[in-house]
């Protein structure tokens, strides 16, 4: 008798998907989000949309941290270093939004050897610290260097125009960010299951025992960093074009340790969990906010005035609690909850 | 000479502040193993609490120092208790995230128990200006000053002498073996903790008397982090010390290169010292065997 899931061949591990409804399901939801600016009103729409940036940076982190194991507190710095390489691009300098958005990847790409060079040598908490380090120069570079970046005034920048399609109404940038989420997601699942995320898993689960399989560390480590800052340099770009301003104060630190919570509440190195938990984190303010209110006004009202110092709060709450009770985040939930509907009422 | 001088010691008065924090950040990590990434916010709010306690008892010097005291302990113990003692035996890197956490809300905290206004810690001295020689030294600076030399003192004794000192040693050496040697291994931890928070808070106070309180002050763990890291995390002398020079290099940096590069000369410094010792200038190399 079958007992559970089991995998046989070496096929059935890589494949992108386990099971042919997971095709249909993501179909559907792919349709429904493609549907959804004609159907929801422009608050909730912003909701998506920043749902859909926040994957893509997500995703990106999660190549790096949830991956190849190395923690970063600086991601904020790639985010900033992107958004600055396509404002600077494309408004400044009147290229074509494309340049705009490869700049804005290659740029942090580039940044990321500089600070991923000297972190070779560097594992766990002292890599947390030189990535918070990079993220605090970054901001005093950007601010110095005037003459590129307008210095604390910042950048203004359009919403792009794309193959001849414009995308400067809310719906419409809404499908581009979708574009690059889903984009983003089959890179995201298509490292993984390479050659390539197989050894950044390797270098994570025991460096020593990856290295005497013949990986190459320095070199796996520095390519997680290099893809992991090029999609979040991209992340960064779209969350400056829907600013439609980019400044220092519009990346503030907060954003890194957001990104961080959203890996822990999805599930580490897992891009269903880096998806779920954006969904969670993204939303958890509003929610908050919406049961708060069915109580009294009063707390409607300290929720307006004091929304950011809330919102950092919960993030830090549900940080604690998650990896108390829930370590391995949502996923990690989905995959109890889906194992005890399929064994009921056997134990395993 | 007396521009150099003047900055040299606003320096070893801030670098002093930096040093105390970064001492609280190596004992947490000696006897844990683990980087508290909200010791800046245990700072502040213990300032904030001595703030409070001095606008009551209309700042008399005494009352506020063992009210702030008491309180770090407090704070350090809750901490620990609450939060910090149902993580024991997890992975390092959830056991850190959790401090992050931590810090998030003890940061927002403030706004909602006090307000984002600066305020000044009155407690009838340290703002008064000192004259040698030619430059003006504030009473404060040379208070933290002397305070940080004899915490280092102290803290060498401690863990030199005393048998809780070396049981904290113990412990953070080889945490199973020091309980097989029948050390309570949650107590030592509960100790750091209480032990980190007063070294913190009095660096908090003293920043609040010489300068401004002000919800910003977190920052100031930020700017202890490269203290401890060029000290060695696991060495609380030489986070002292890597602080008093942290200090120095930042405000030296401000006086002759421009205020942006004050606000980056630490973290510059440690990734160069990361570079050449990982393991900081006082810091023990540790031996990995296969």
């Amino acid at each position: 008798m079958r007992t559970g899931d089991y995998k046989q061949t070496y096929g059935e591990l890589v494949a992108l998907v386990d099971s042919p409804p997971v095709w249909l399901w993501s179909a559907v939801l792919v349709l429904a989000l493609i549907v959804a600016p004609y159907a929801l009103n422009s608050y909730a729409l912003s909701f998506v949309t920043i749902i859909l940036i926040t994957v893509v940076g997500a995703l990106g982190l999660n190549i790096l941290t949830g991956y190849t194991g190395l923690i970063s507190l600086g991601h904020v710095g790639f985010l900033v270093t992107g958004a600055y390489a396509y404002a600077i691009l494309v408004s400044k300098y009147q290229m074509p939004p494309l340049a705009g958005f490869l700049g804005a990847g290659l740029v942090p790409a580039i940044a990321s050897l500089i600070v991923g060079a000297p972190s070779l040598r560097l594992k766990g908490l002292y890599l947390a610290i030189t990535t918070l380090a990079f993220s605090f120069i970054i901001n005093t570079v950007i601010l110095e260097a005037r003459w590129l970046t307008n210095g604390a005034r910042g950048i203004a920048v359009q919403r792009p125009e794309l193959f001849g399609i414009s995308f400067d109404s809310d719906a419409a940038f809404t499908h581009l960010c979708l574009g690059f989420a889903l984009v983003t997601l089959f890179a995201a699942l298509n490292i993984r299951r390479s050659r390539v995320g197989r050894a950044f898993v390797a270098i994570r689960d025991n460096d020593t025992a990856a290295r005497v399989m013949g990986i190459n560390l320095h070199a796996y480590k520095l390519l997680a960093f290099v893809t992991s800052a090029f999609i979040t340099g991209i992340a960064g770009a779209l969350y400056g074009i829907y600013l439609s301003f980019v400044s220092v104060e519009g990346f503030p630190f907060l954003l890194s340790i957001e990104a961080l919570a959203i890996l822990i509440v999805g599930g580490l190195g897992s891009a269903l969990g880096a998806v779920l938990g954006t969904v969670l984190i993204v939303l958890l303010p509003e929610a908050t906010r919406m049961i708060f209110s069915l109580f009294s006004a009063q707390m409607d009202a300290m929720f307006s005035t004091g929304a950011q110092e809330l919102k950092s709060m919960l993030y830090g709450l549900v940080i604690i609690l998650f990896l108390r009770f829930q370590p391995r985040g949502l996923v990690g939930a989905w995959h109890d909850i889906r194992r005890t509907w399929v064994h009921w009422p056997l134990r395993y | 000479m007396q521009y150099l001088m003047q900055l040299l010691i606003s320096g070893l008065a801030i670098g002093a502040i930096y040093g105390l924090i970064a001492m609280g950040f190596s004992v947490i990590y000696k006897s844990t193993g683990l980087v508290n990434f909200a010791q800046g916010e245990m700072t502040m709010i213990t300032a904030y609490i001595a703030w409070t306690i001095s606008t009551t008892v209309g700042g008399n010097l005494f009352l506020v120092s063992i009210g702030a005291i008491i309180a770090a302990i407090l704070l350090g113990l809750v901490i620990e208790r609450v939060v910090m003692r149902p993580m024991l035996g997890e992975p390092v890197f959830a056991t850190v995230m959790v401090t992050i956490g931590l810090a998030v809300i003890l940061r927002s905290s403030i706004n909602f128990i006090w307000d984002a206004y600066p305020h000044g810690l009155d407690v009838g001295f340290g703002r008064d200006i000192v004259r040698i020689g030619t430059i003006g030294v504030r009473t404060g600076q040379i208070a933290v000053i002397t305070t940080l030399l004899l915490m280092l003192v102290a803290i060498w004794a401690f863990f030199r002498y005393s048998k809780f000192g070396v049981a904290m040693r113990a412990v953070a050496a080889d945490d199973r073996t020091a309980l097989l040697m029948g050390i309570s291994a949650p107590r030592v931890h509960a100790a750091a903790w209480a032990a980190s928070s007063v070294i913190a808070g009095i660096a908090g106070v003293f920043f609040a008397i010489s300068y401004d309180l002000s919800p910003a002050m977190f920052q100031l763990g930020l700017k202890a982090f490269p203290a401890t890291i060029l000290g060695g995390l696991d060495a609380v002398l030489g986070s002292g010390i890597g602080g008093l020079l942290i200090g120095i290099t930042e405000n030296l940096a401000g006086g002759y290169l421009g205020s942006g590069m004050k606000e980056v000369a630490g973290f510059l410094m440690i990734i160069v010292v990361l570079m050449i010792r990982p393991f900081g200038i006082f810091g023990e190399r540790d031996i990995e065997r296969v």
